[in-house]
């Protein structure tokens, strides 16, 4: 019990606590202090990051070695992991020079940015479409976020510039409008969820550094 | 009565027009081009001047920490960013939280420098002129070790150059030797860099970011943390028109212009609808 | 056929026509890009490989999109490849810009006995407990990462107060009130009620009430420790609204941003897939 949880939270109590204290030192030392653990914690993220890709291919050849439902998509993230992993080990050994096609660079600039990049273009269609089945004024409060929607939306494109010198014979009437949006109330908002993450973070921080949170310890004992 | 059928239907039908003229507003506008006037914002146009009053030789740190799925907003703002800092002798020292960017960084400067050779008779050298120093993990630990040790953080860049005696690093080791700090960021990160680096460092910050996350830079921005931003398309067609090199941000904002208009027609119309439908009753249901 | 089309005659003709339009969309797409690209007949190799490429991304792109119609195994097909792509360009990242510089390097290929001795007494410890945290993939042995978890959460912990109370909420607080006494103080010394006192007195003064109202009346709608009642629920209604007119310029925004990823999407299809230049 002593070296599965009670060590695992004095840890995180001392080291924590650390950190808390040598920020407000500003003494070199308590600077080349932190320096040193982020460099530390740095190399620590480098083996979390390899854990997360070791835990990704491993789900998708255990579906497709089971047989699961959908494994045969699986065979595809295996082919493209794969594929990838051998022409960026074949690049590093051998090496690739400019006037060589490094494959390695032609699947990232041909597979990974046209799909990454169209997956959340997609997301277009789909605002569009529910902003016009379900945006309506129905009360105060919809009808506030209607308005403001509307003008920021148009406020922030060149076309409204041109309407607001037709109408109003000012080109800046629109924007000004919508900058007044962002200045005060959406100002007003964002801070007063800042702060109140700001506070959250903290409570949870020091939740975490007196032991009161311990998720993170996983399950079990 | 409609059946729940004809609801179906009805609802199908709605949506794939609402995805066709959304298509049209997009694609028809790629075939005109009038003249789009427009007056850049103040939050984009103080980012500007302060890169433009910098002297040759000064560094800027950027942080490119985005990847493929918001390139179409941030690359247009790295391209401007890049070629103003060319333009002007200024030397950009890029970083990153986001490996999967690094392909697109590495164009953005080949091709930022392409340009400076073509538009300005400049030839841009990795290592000398700007500093590709790529990814290390650790999210706000690397804003930690950079604050204090850049060169610590990053021993070698992105090509596996030593960063010790690298001319375009002379003279900075940590956040507070740059005269600005830029965050073009798809994520949380500017506000990281805001907490971990700049209001500890005292460095001048700006940021790019996606027009989801502009909103939320407000309170920075107005709270002195930030000296301004660019957010979406918009920003990076105004950074394009200050630098007077128009390119995709520009050229998208009347696609932007159509598109947002038909957005706005469809919920004014479907609310004008319901209106209609509470004054005068809906006899046909 | 998918099993349960075979009683619906209904269901089996638009199955055929859908698969025919299928084939016909491919065969114009496959026609347009060996036009359009023409990757028979390039001066090299390299652009060989550049005109299959972007073909290849025309088609990934078209893929993606026809998800508009409706989830079909095309479109998941291109989806599981670009996550294994992804996958395979983290993993080949988390060793060139991660674990080869900041492990390997200085390790195993030390230029000098003293640059060893240096990366050993700084690497060793964060290296062992790094290797603690691979520890997770074991049942039995998964404990012993605990104490990699401990030394991140709890730094990041200990680190996230002073920096948070800082940027979050001594600087913002600073900011919300700050601006008010500045106003008053600086105020240019105009006739009351002209042009001038509105822009230089007025304005900023109703602008920083404006917000201090704003940031106060939504901190008490999200604070439920008192019943909102009378006062309380008028102020919380304030928050409402400010709440609304936030949401709804963040709605703006959101439209803005994601059209401008389909713009990005569409210039790429004309510009460089179809090759027709933008006017």
């Amino acid at each position: 019990m002593f070296l599965k949880r009670t060590l695992p939270l004095l840890i995180v109590f001392t080291i924590g606590s650390l950190a808390f204290v040598h920020d407000f030192i500003p003494h070199p030392l308590s600077g080349e202090f932190r320096s040193e653990m982020a460099s530390w914690m740095m190399i620590i993220g480098g083996f979390g990051m390899f854990l997360g890709v070791y835990s990704l291919m491993h789900m998708h050849i255990t579906r497709i070695r089971q047989k699961m439902a959908g494994w045969g998509y699986s065979v595809f993230v295996f082919i493209g992991a794969v594929g990838m992993i051998a022409t960026g080990v074949y690049g590093d050994i051998v090496g690739v020079s400019k006037d060589d096609i490094d494959l390695f660079d032609w699947g990232y600039k041909y597979i990974q940015v046209p799909c990454g990049a169209t997956i959340f273009s997609i997301l277009a269609f789909f605002v569009a479409s529910a902003a016009f089945r379900t945006f309506r004024a129905k009360n105060m409060a919809a009808g506030l976020l209607l308005g403001a929607a509307v003008i920021v939306m148009f406020g922030r494109v060149p076309i409204c510039e041109a309407v607001g010198g037709w109408v109003f014979n000012d080109r800046q009437a629109i924007v000004n409008v919508a900058n007044a949006i962002m200045n005060y109330p959406n100002l007003a908002v964002k801070r007063g969820l800042l702060l109140g993450i700001g506070l959250a973070a903290i409570a949870q921080s020091v939740r975490v550094l007196f032991g009161v949170e311990r998720t993170y310890l996983g399950g079990a004992d | 009565m409609r059946t729940p059928e004809i609801n179906r239907k009805r609802f199908e039908l709605a949506r794939r027009c609402v995805y066709v003229v959304i298509a049209l507003a997009v694609i028809i506008p790629y075939f005109f081009n009038p003249k789009q006037e427009f007056k850049p914002m103040a939050e984009v146009v103080s980012v500007y001047e302060k890169i433009d009053a910098m002297k040759p030789g000064d560094q800027v740190l950027m942080a490119f920490d985005y990847d493929p799925s918001s390139e179409a907003e941030l690359y247009p703002m790295s391209m401007a960013l890049l070629r103003h800092c060319f333009k002007k002798g200024v030397i950009p020292v890029i970083v990153t939280h986001w490996f999967a960017g690094l392909g697109l960084f590495e164009k953005a400067c080949n091709e930022a420098a392409e340009d400076a050779n073509s538009m300005w008779g400049k030839k841009i050298v990795s290592g000398r002129d700007y500093a590709l120093l790529g990814f290390r993990p650790g999210w706000t630990d690397l804003i930690v070790k950079i604050e204090r040790d850049l060169k610590g953080a990053y021993e070698t860049d992105y090509f596996k150059q030593p960063t010790r005696g690298m001319k375009a690093l002379e003279g900075v080791n940590s956040l507070e030797d740059f005269e600005l700090m830029i965050d073009l960021a798809a994520g949380a990160t500017v506000e990281f860099w805001i907490a971990y680096g700049t209001d500890k460092s005292g460095t001048p910050m700006a940021a790019g970011t996606t027009a989801v996350s502009a909103p939320d830079l407000y309170p920075f921005y107005k709270s002195g943390q930030m000296i301004g931003f660019m957010g979406g398309l918009r920003g990076a067609a105004d950074y394009e028109k200050l630098l007077k090199i128009p390119d995709r941000g520009e050229r998208g904002m009347l696609a932007q212009s159509a598109a947002h208009i038909i957005i706005i027609l469809l919920v004014l119309g479907a609310n004008v609808h319901m209106f209609a439908k509470r004054l005068f009753g809906n006899k046909r249901d | 056929m998918p099993d349960d089309l075979q009683d619906n005659p209904k269901s089996i003709i638009r199955h055929y026509v859908e698969m025919g339009v299928l084939a016909l969309l491919l065969v114009v797409f496959l026609a347009v890009s060996l036009w359009r690209q023409d990757p028979l007949h390039q001066k090299d190799a390299a652009a060989t490989m550049k005109a299959i490429g972007l073909i290849l991304a025309a088609g990934l792109t078209l893929t993606m999109y026809s998800f508009l119609y409706r989830d079909n195994p095309l479109f998941k097909i291109a989806e599981n490849l670009y996550v294994g792509v992804a996958l395979g360009y983290m993993a080949m990242f988390v060793w060139r810009q991660a674990l080869r510089p900041m492990v390997y390097e200085p390790i195993f290929h030390a230029p000098t006995w003293s640059a060893l001795q240096t990366a050993l007494l700084h690497k060793t410890v964060p290296i062992i407990v790094g290797f603690m945290l691979l520890t997770r993939l074991s049942r039995k042995h998964g404990w012993i990462s605990r104490y990699a978890y401990a030394l991140m959460i709890g730094w990041a912990a200990g680190l996230a107060i002073p920096n948070i109370t800082n940027t979050y909420i001594l600087k913002q607080l600073y900011a919300a009130v700050t601006p008010l006494q500045q106003a008053i103080t600086s105020a240019p010394n105009t006739p009351a009620f002209s042009y001038d006192w509105f822009v230089g007195t007025a304005g900023p003064v109703v602008g920083t009430l404006v917000i201090l109202i704003g940031t106060v009346s939504v901190l008490f709608y999200f604070f439920f420790s008192v019943e909102h009642k009378k006062v309380g629920r008028a102020v919380s209604t304030v928050g409402i609204w400010f709440l609304m007119v936030s949401f709804g310029a963040s709605f703006g925004y959101t439209v803005m941003g994601r059209l401008s990823l389909l713009i990005g999407r569409v210039q790429f299809l004309l510009d460089e897939w179809l090759k027709i230049p933008s006017t």
